[in-house]
């Protein structure tokens, strides 16, 4: 059967990839991949910074009411915020090229301060839930997909629906109503004490297990730890329940390809046949997807960092928010944006390295 | 497959069944919730005071007054969860419809269109989908309500931050599903009747695509009331005093937690996990319904088996043979001991229909050392015989029977019922396996060299670097150029006939004493066709190893067979050694089949076929024409046709043939509008159609015909047969519609299919009744001119078989001319009356049927001609003397 309507896309394959200008295939296709982020990331940009200024100025909105209207234009005017939209625009995306998003109204903080500060608490926070992420949903899809529509995979596909059913708060306020009574650490990313301790380490990693170790005390690693509990449970039960589903499913669509079969009527033992062959298949479209769930982890973020009090950067853009500082929200957000598309990169990179069929 | 409704639950079963129901179930009670809330809700939702203006009191546990006790803020918590139920409904309903109205109308459009608009679209939607939609919601949600305007708060500012960011969701699946449709064949179909882009889209593509619609409405809708208790949670979205609203609750409960009060926030919590666990299992349930691939294992299983399992539940071969004939078998020489011996085999699958019977009461034994042949159609349970063999059914399927293998270290071993961990030393050690397609049946993530390694190892015990010496050996052996270099490539990186060289080079590389080969040619071109049946045979007289091959080629047969099963509905009608079988077949499904088989250089169909007519006027002229394909980022363009010239005359049929990637499929669409020459002309009746835009091209789109390769793919699935046929009519006369019924009955008539056929719907259809209304659709307005792309390769033989013949009827009683694109010589043989052969987009070689196909001029044609095997054992034992080498190096 002939359909040589896609030939271009199939004739080349009888030749070794081709290195063309000295890059290979992959490079060719990180760098275009790279390149991308660009368009993506402007796009985004001018997104936040024009719905900003529909809400009107960030100055009128953040202190409006509390200064008289002299003012207000006094400070609009010492912020830039009277010059034409366009040339604050233009302004505005030069400033980010240079790496400087800007200062915060109401407590004049580098936004790329926050970034480093808060920044780092909310990668701990989401290294710990990928940590319970990764050690729920990828045994749990396995045992999932190997019991197809037997008890363990109803069970397991109820639990992973639940899991995505409740919101982050929600499990967050169970846990604490099953953990305060014992006087489990239901706030925060650290006691006071060890906060304090921990502050004085040099250098200041920002990330509160490392500055820990650091510091060398095993009493305030073991505080640092208890601490993260519950945040990461309730961020990874959501993001493992998505991870469950998704080698559940793709487990079970390897499983029935052809070279699944293949490796059976080789005589590999049926252990292999899935970790070999089923398993690592099935991983590249689940690692597409974690791409995307980098986002939702973020979103997350915002919600368990308020829920237990964590002061990452999802934390203090509530905080941001709910004082009207545009100018630190617009910021903020705009490092989000970069960070995801980062995100989604580094993501297609490793999947390009898993499959070694993505290149172009 | 209509929606809602309880078609949806009768294709349920079980567990599947139960998680519907609960989904449903789930989402009536709190519908219910939602409108009679006034009714149910013992108090008002911001109401503090009881009927004698008593207050309630703060953070009261659950009473007989208050069920659920009462709030932070002195609130009934029984009520605030019955109301959050309104506000939630009011809320997913608003922005689940708007957000599609908006989304499904640009993905429609941009993923047809393309072009520039698509680009745009895509980058913007794919940032918005990209950054976290909280964020998104909690910015859109300020823009909307808060800020310094605030002109829209409560339910209207929450439905529309949550809207705006499942636009994006919506576009991109829309999108997506409109960009792979609109390649389908149905589609192409209708754009060479000339049906306008606006019809196109919402007949053909939104019909189709909409399938996928309430799927992705259910598991948006899920996380539309997430967002919104996100939003309410973090205190944006809906004024507190506009209405009661889950997330906000218990925002306010969260620092009850550490106090022992559970009562405010678990019950507002609960209903949220509730709703969405209602929407999520009903939207899956859905999902797993309608999605094929995904349906539980009571369906279908793997590619191969599952087409013959469906073609043995449609009624199949139109062939009328006496099924209870005794299998005839030879009673010639005293037999050796077989190696493989199989008696009373039945296999059965548990389909939604109850058990299917696929095989039964299959016996015949293998000897050492020679080829057997197991040959049949569709659905004759070949494939499932082969793999029962090696208990590599899927998990629904019962065998019974016996199949002994015999071996020189074992004398006697029975294969079926033993347990995988039994049978798995015998599979690839005793029996191995070659399988149809060597893309599917090669790991794509492991190099050929560690799938040879393994295959090695699972049997014996070397070590790493022994092992993968052997693999570089076993690739020699199989004549792979290169190997010490090749064994590291991935399969991607190998052509069709090197990788199935592969698959050949692990199912040896254990010394198998049998090897079952199914299929493994059947997807390769003839030429590496020819090789490839080279090296099995080489193989056998180098290590003695048995090949059962199971194919439905009788020319292959004929090539390389010493004794033949002959399959039909599961049974074995008849067993001989190949001469015997060619030249005097006893059993009548025997002879209807080899009758069927087109024969090249013996054509039958087409006694009374007139000499080329070259005085007839051109309706058909490709002129010079080029056509090139952009290639990916900074890769060079890809030329699909190089500067060709022919033209198709009236009353004539041009055969065009070539191997895949020739480039004839690509010339076949220019001819017609459907792809743009880079440089040349094409003209029909001698007015020039390249270059025309949709617009202009419509009025000559009546004059042409296409009939596509899969029959299967070329029907709009969602129209009837009527309106199938009756399109091309639609869009290009005035007709009323009872003169159009007329007329489709006259074209059912004329495909010789009853005309009750004009209600039924093409899944409803085999592929050969398929492929009689493509043709029908075709000719409905008398085109002057017909391109046929493959139309019978996805036939079985006899179905082909008649196909041709009526189509060779038509052509003479109408006399348009034809463009026949086919890969099989023997099909061009039996109807063109010219015949073009291309490589690699140029055109080799054009003249006569008799003096292309008996007289070639050019080496490549030779070569093509002396590959294709003759269903004839006598003849092609001449022939592949004769053809000495002239294949090598394929």
């Amino acid at each position: 059967m002939t359909t040589d309507v896609l030939v271009a896309a199939d004739s080349p394959a009888a030749e070794p990839p081709q290195r063309r200008g000295g890059l290979s295939p992959l490079a060719r296709y990180l760098l275009i991949r790279l390149a991308l982020i660009v368009p993506m990331l402007w796009v985004l940009v001018t997104l936040v910074f024009f719905l900003m200024r529909v809400i009107g100025d960030p100055i009128t909105a953040a202190q409006g009411g509390r200064l008289t209207a002299e003012q207000i234009a006094e400070r609009k005017a010492e912020a830039g915020l009277d010059r034409p939209i366009l040339t604050q625009y233009v302004e505005y995306l030069g400033d980010i090229v240079r790496g400087d998003f800007g200062r915060t109204l109401t407590d004049n903080r580098e936004v790329t301060d926050i970034l480093l500060v808060n920044g780092a608490a909310t990668l701990e926070l989401s290294f710990w839930a990928l940590l319970v992420a990764f050690g729920l949903g990828i045994p749990l899809g396995r045992v999932a997909a190997r019991h197809r529509d037997r008890w363990p995979d109803v069970v397991l596909r109820l639990f992973a629906i639940v899991a995505y059913a409740a919101p982050v708060f929600f499990v967050g306020l169970l846990l604490k109503l099953a953990t305060a009574p014992f006087g489990w650490p239901t706030a925060g990313r650290a006691s006071t004490a060890t906060e304090l301790t921990l502050a004085k380490v040099d250098p200041q990693t920002n990330i509160m297990i490392v500055d820990a170790i650091l510091w060398g005390e095993p009493r305030y690693v073991v505080d640092v730890l208890q601490h993260a509990v519950l945040p990461a449970v309730a961020l990874g039960l959501l993001t493992g329940g998505v991870f469950l589903r998704l080698v559940r499913v793709n487990l079970l669509q390897t499983l029935r390809a052809d070279y699944v079969t293949a490796a059976r009527a080789k005589g590999v033992p049926e252990r292999k046949v899935v970790s070999k062959h089923a398993f690592r298949n099935a991983l590249v479209p689940v690692v597409t997807v974690m791409g995307m769930q980098v986002a939702m982890l973020l979103a997350g973020a915002v919600l368990t960092e308020t829920t237990f009090e964590w002061k990452g950067i999802g934390y203090e853009l509530a905080q941001y928010l709910i004082r009207r500082d545009f100018l630190a929200v617009q910021g903020i957000v705009t490092v989000i944006a970069f960070i995801v598309c980062v995100a989604s990169f580094v993501i297609d990179a490793v999947v390009a390295l898993v499959d070694p069929r993505v290149r172009f | 497959m209509r929606y809602p409704g309880k078609s949806v639950i009768d294709q349920s079963h079980g567990l599947q069944r139960f998680m519907l129901l609960l989904g449903v179930g789930l989402i009536a009670f709190f519908v219910v919730l939602a409108i009679f809330a006034p009714w149910l809700a013992p108090y008002d939702f911001d109401q503090v005071r009881g009927d004698d203006g008593t207050l309630f009191g703060t953070q009261r546990p659950p009473s007989a007054d208050h069920w659920f006790g009462t709030t932070v803020g002195g609130t009934d918590v029984l009520s605030r969860v019955v109301y959050g139920a309104r506000t939630a409904m009011e809320v997913i309903l608003l922005a689940v419809a708007i957000s599609s109205l908006i989304g499904v109308p640009l993905g429609l459009v941009s993923g047809y269109l393309g072009g520039w608009l698509d680009k745009v679209l895509v980058l913007v939607m794919d940032a918005l989908y990209s950054f976290p939609s909280l964020l998104l919601a909690i910015v859109v949600s300020i823009v909307v309500s808060g800020g310094s305007s605030g002109a829209l708060g409560g339910i209207a500012s929450a439905a529309i931050s949550i809207t705006v960011i499942f636009i994006p969701q919506y576009y991109r699946v829309i999108r997506n599903a409109t960009v792979s449709v609109k390649t389908e064949p149905y589609v192409d179909a209708a754009r060479v009747a000339g049906v306008r882009t606006p019809r196109i889209l919402f007949r053909h593509i939104l019909a189709n695509v909409a399938q996928t619609l309430p799927v992705i409405a259910t598991l948006n809708a899920s996380e539309a009331i997430l967002t919104l208790a996100a939003l309410g949670f973090l205190g944006f979205g809906i004024e507190p005093s506009a209405a009661a609203e889950w997330g906000y609750d218990l925002n306010k409960a969260m620092p009850d937690a550490t106090n022992d009060i559970w009562w405010t926030g678990l019950f507002p919590g609960l209903a949220i996990v509730l709703v969405v666990l209602g929407v999520t299992l009903l939207g899956e349930s859905l999902n797993d319904i309608t999605n094929p691939l995904l349906r539980t294992r009571a369906a279908g299983n793997e590619g191969e088996l599952e087409v013959e399992l469906a073609e043995d539940l449609t009624p199949a071969p139109e062939v009328d043979a006496p099924q209870e004939q005794a299998a005839s078998t030879e009673s010639g020489p005293p037999r050796r001991t077989a190696v493989l011996s199989l008696s009373h085999l039945r296999v059965s699958f548990g389909t939604d229909a109850g058990r299917v019977v696929a095989v039964d009461g299959v016996e015949f034994d293998v000897e050492p050392g020679e080829v057997l042949a197991i040959v049949g159609e569709s659905g004759s349970g070949k494939s499932v015989t082969s793999r029962a063999v090696l208990g590599l059914l899927p998990s629904t399927a019962s065998v019974e029977g016996s199949a002994i293998l015999r071996t020189p270290d074992d004398p006697e071993r029975e294969l079926i019922g033993m347990s995988p961990a039994e049978l798995r030393p015998i599979r690839g050690d005793e029996i191995s396996m070659i399988f149809q397609e060597p893309s599917t049946a090669l790991d794509p993530v492991r190099t050929v060299g560690w799938q040879i390694v393994e295959a090695v190892r699972a049997h014996r015990n070397v070590s790493k670097s022994e092992a993968r010496e052997r693999a570089i050996e076993l690739l020699d052996l199989v004549g792979l150029p290169d190997p010490a270099t090749r064994v590291d490539y991935y399969p991607h990186q190998l052509s069709g006939g090197q990788k199935q060289r592969v698959v050949i080079a692990i199912a040896i590389a254990c010394d198998p004493d049998v090897i079952i080969a199914d299929e493994p040619t059947t997807a390769l071109d003839v030429t590496v066709q020819a090789a490839i049946l080279e090296l099995l045979l080489d193989l056998r007289e180098r290590l003695g190893t048995a090949i059962v091959l199971i194919t439905h080629n009788m020319g292959v047969v004929a090539d390389i067979a010493d004794r033949v099963v002959v399959m039909y509905r599961g049974a074995v009608v008849e067993q001989a050694p190949v001469e015997r079988l060619f030249a005097a077949p006893a059993h009548p499904y025997t002879r209807a089949l080899l009758e069927s088989v087109p024969h090249l250089g013996r054509p039958k169909v087409t006694e009374s076929r007139p000499a080329p007519v070259t005085d007839a006027p051109v309706v058909l002229d490709l002129d010079d024409i080029v056509v090139e394909f952009p290639g990916g980022w900074g890769e060079p363009s890809f030329r699909a046709v190089d500067h060709v010239s022919l033209q198709v005359h009236r009353g004539e049929v041009l055969g065009l043939v070539g191997e895949s990637g020739s480039g004839k499929s690509t010339l076949g669409r220019t001819a017609v509008g459907l792809q743009q020459p880079t440089e040349g002309t094409v003209r029909i009746d001698g007015e020039r159609i390249s270059g025309l835009d949709d617009a202009r091209l419509r009025p000559f789109r009546s004059r042409f015909g296409f009939v596509f390769q899969d029959p299967a793919a070329s029907l709009n699935p969602r129209l009837s047969i009527l309106d199938c046929i009756a399109e091309p009519l639609r869009v290009h006369t005035d007709l009323p519609d009872r003169r159009i019924r007329d007329k489709v009955t006259d074209l059912l008539d004329a495909v010789e299919l009853p005309r009750d056929f004009a209600e039924r719907f093409p899944h409803e259809l085999s592929g050969g009744q398929r492929q009689r209304i493509s043709l029908a659709r075709a000719l409905a307005l008398d085109p002057d001119l017909l391109i046929a792309d493959e139309p019978t390769s996805a036939l079985d033989v006899s179905v082909q078989a008649r196909v041709l013949e009526l189509f060779v009827e038509l052509q003479q009683r109408l006399q348009f001319a034809c463009l026949f694109i086919t890969h099989d010589l023997a099909v061009v043989d039996a109807l063109a009356n010219r015949v073009a052969v291309m490589q690699r987009g140029r055109l080799v070689e054009l003249g006569s049927r008799d003096e292309v196909l008996r007289h070639p001029r050019e080496e490549y044609t030779r070569s093509l001609i002396a590959a294709v095997p003759v269903p004839d054992p006598v003849e092609q034992r001449r022939r592949r003397a004769a053809r000495g080498d002239l294949l090598s190096g394929v």
